[in-house]
C-alpha cells in the first residue's frame, strides 16, 4: 500500500473544516484522480499526503511512514520520493529552467554530468529544450506548468502528486501533459491528479475520488 | 561530503553574494572597520611586547653623576662594582661623549644642540649584569646603595623600563579586550542582520527547497559559507589596510623612548592568520545565529 488515510480531519480554524473524516487507500502503481468543485479539499488532501500540512486528527501513512510521527530529516528524504506539481508551480524565479529542474537532483548530491544529461532529456521530452536558459517570469503559464512537471518527474518518484496540472493549458497541451503523466505511471509511479476539469476525467478508465466540502462523496 | 554538494554550496553562496551585492558590501565594510580598530590594538600590543623583549634581552644599569666626577671618584666606584659577582663594567661616558653621541643620534637635526649654553647631559657609568644574576634584588639593592652616594645623581636600570612597559601593556590588554569584546558583539550583530536580510529575501526559495526534499543542512550551508566569506573578506581588507598604513606611515615615523629609537614591527604571519580565522569565525557565527532564528520561526 502506497498511501493510507485513516479518519483524517483537517481544520483551518474552528468553523473552517477542509477535510472531514477521510479514509482511503491507494495501491502502489495506481493512477487516481481526485476531483470536486473549488474548495472541496483537493489541494489540502494532496498537501496532507505531501506532509506540508499535518492532519488535525487521524493518521496518514505514505510508503508505510506515519506522517504524524515523521522527523524533519526523514521528511526531507520522503519528499525526494514524491514528485509534486503545485497549482502555483512554485518555481524559483531567479534560477533558469535548467537549474529549477536540476534542483531535485542537486539536493540528492547527483553528479553534475548526470544532472545535465537527465535534465536535457526531461526538458526535451516536455518540449522545453529551447527554453533551458529562460527564467520562469519569461515563460508562459503553460511552459511554467511543464517546467514544474519536469522538476516533479526528474527523480523517478515513487509517487507523483499533481494539483491541476492542466489548469493553464490549451487542449493540445493538456493531452500532451496527460500522456506524460500516463507514461510516468506506466514506469511504476503511483500518480494522484487533482482536477476540477470534468473533460479530463472522461474515458480515463482510472479510479476517481470525488470530494465535496472536505468529504469523500464518491 | 560529496564534491557535487561542495560545488553546489559554493556556487550558491557566491550567487547569493552577487545577487545581494549592496547588503554584503555594507557587511564586509563593517567587518573591515571593526577589524581595523581591533587589529590596531593588536599591533600596538605586539610592538610594546616586542620592545619590552628587546629591552629585557640585556639588563643594563646607568649610573648618572651629578657633575663631571673626578676620575679617581669614578675609579673608586668601578673598583667597588667589579667586586660584585655578576657585574661587568661596560663603559664610562663623560658629559662630552654623551653630547657627541646625542648629536650623532640626531643626525641632521644636531644643529638644535647649538643653542644650548651648557651641556645638560650627565656623565654616566654603564654596567651590565650577567644572565645568571637577572633576579630583581641585585640591581634593586645596588641602585639604592649607589643613589646614597654624593656624586651619584640617579640610577636607572633596564628592568625598570620592562616593568613600566609591562604595566602599560596590562592597561592596553584590558582596554583592548573591552573594545575587542564590544567590537566582536557589534560585528556579530551586523553580520547576523546582514545574513538575516538575505535569508528573508529568499524565504520563498527556502520554502521551495524544503518542499522538494532539501534537508535543513543543505539549505543552511550556502548561507554559512556566505557569512564566512563575508568575514574573511572583511578581515582581509582590514589586514591589507593596516599593512598599507604600516608601510606608508607607521614605519616612517620614528618612535623613541627617551633617546632610544624603537623599530615598529607588523603583526606576525601566524597572528595575521589567526586574526583572519577569527573574522571567518565571526562571519560563520553571525550566519548561524541568523539561520537559527529563521529556522525556529
Amino acid at each position: 500500500m502506497m498511501i493510507q488515510l485513516f479518519n483524517v480531519y483537517k481544520n483551518f480554524g474552528p468553523k473552517n473544516p477542509a477535510i472531514v473524516d477521510v479514509s482511503l487507500k491507494i495501491e502502489k502503481g495506481e493512477f487516481v484522480f481526485i476531483t470536486g468543485p473549488s474548495g472541496a479539499g483537493k489541494t489540502t488532501l494532496l498537501k496532507i499526503i505531501f506532509c506540508s500540512e499535518k492532519p488535525t486528527s487521524g493518521n496518514a501513512l505514505v510508503n508505510r511512514i506515519n506522517l504524524n510521527r515523521i522527523r524533519e530529516r526523514d521528511l526531507a528524504f520522503l519528499r525526494r520520493k514524491i514528485g509534486i506539481v503545485f497549482q502555483d508551480f512554485k518555481l524559483l524565479p531567479n534560477r533558469n529552467v535548467f537549474n529549477n529542474v536540476a534542483l531535485c537532483l542537486e539536493i540528492a548530491g547527483v553528479q553534475y554530468s548526470i544532472i545535465r544529461k537527465k535534465v536535457h532529456q526531461t526538458l526535451r521530452h516536455l518540449g522545453l529544450a529551447k527554453k533551458e536558459r529562460y527564467y520562469p517570469p519569461q515563460l508562459s503559464g503553460g511552459e511554467q506548468q511543464r517546467v514544474a512537471i519536469a522538476r516533479a518527474i526528474i527523480n523517478n518518484p515513487l509517487i507523483l502528486l499533481a494539483d491541476e496540472p492542466t489548469g493553464n493549458l490549451d487542449p493540445d497541451l493538456t493531452m500532451e501533459i496527460m500522456a506524460v503523466l500516463r507514461e510516468i505511471h506506466e514506469r511504476g509511479t503511483t500518480v494522484l491528479v487533482a482536477t476540477h476539469s470534468q473533460d479530463l476525467l472522461k474515458n480515463t478508465g482510472k479510479r476517481i475520488i470525488t470530494l465535496n466540502k472536505g468529504r469523500i462523496v464518491k | 561530503m560529496k564534491t557535487a554538494f561542495v560545488k553546489y554550496f559554493f556556487r550558491q553562496a557566491l550567487t547569493n553574494i552577487a545577487d545581494n551585492r549592496m547588503v554584503h558590501l555594507v557587511g564586509i565594510g563593517t567587518i573591515a572597520i571593526a577589524f581595523i580598530i581591533f587589529n590596531s590594538f593588536v599591533l600596538v600590543y605586539v610592538n610594546i611586547n616586542h620592545w619590552s623583549d628587546e629591552l629585557g634581552k640585556s639588563l643594563t644599569m646607568s649610573i648618572y653623576f651629578k657633575d663631571q666626577p673626578e676620575s679617581i671618584q669614578v675609579e673608586e666606584i668601578k673598583k667597588e662594582l667589579i667586586n660584585i659577582q655578576g657585574v661587568t663594567i661596560d663603559k664610562y661616558v663623560s658629559k662630552e661623549e654623551a653630547m657627541k653621541a646625542l648629536a650623532e643620534e640626531l643626525g641632521d637635526k644636531a644643529g638644535l644642540l647649538n643653542g644650548l649654553h651648557e651641556n645638560p647631559l650627565p656623565a654616566s657609568l654603564e654596567i651590565i649584569f650577567s644572565r645568571a644574576d637577572r633576579d630583581d634584588s641585585l640591581p634593586y639593592h645596588l641602585k639604592r646603595k649607589l643613589e646614597k652616594m654624593d656624586i651619584v645623581d640617579e640610577v636607572q636600570y633596564s628592568q625598570e623600563w620592562t616593568r613600566k612597559i609591562k604595566a602599560i601593556m596590562g592597561g592596553i590588554k584590558l582596554i583592548g579586550s573591552i573594545i575587542g569584546g564590544l567590537l566582536f558583539l557589534a560585528t556579530l550583530f551586523i553580520i547576523t542582520n546582514t545574513i538575516k536580510l538575505t535569508v528573508f529575501a529568499r524565504k520563498n526559495e527556502i520554502e521551495i527547497l524544503r518542499l522538494v526534499g532539501a534537508t535543513n543542512l543543505f539549505i543552511k550551508t550556502p548561507f554559512l559559507i556566505e557569512g564566512s566569506i563575508q568575514g574573511l573578506l572583511g578581515g582581509l581588507i582590514a589586514v591589507i589596510i593596516l599593512f598599507a598604513a604600516y608601510m606608508t606611515v607607521i614605519i616612517k615615523t620614528e618612535l623613541r623612548i627617551g633617546f632610544a629609537a624603537l623599530d615598529v614591527v607588523f603583526i606576525s604571519p601566524y597572528l595575521t592568520v589567526f586574526l583572519l580565522l577569527m573574522s571567518v569565525i565571526i562571519g560563520f557565527a553571525g550566519s548561524s545565529i541568523a539561520l537559527g532564528r529563521f529556522f525556529r520561526t
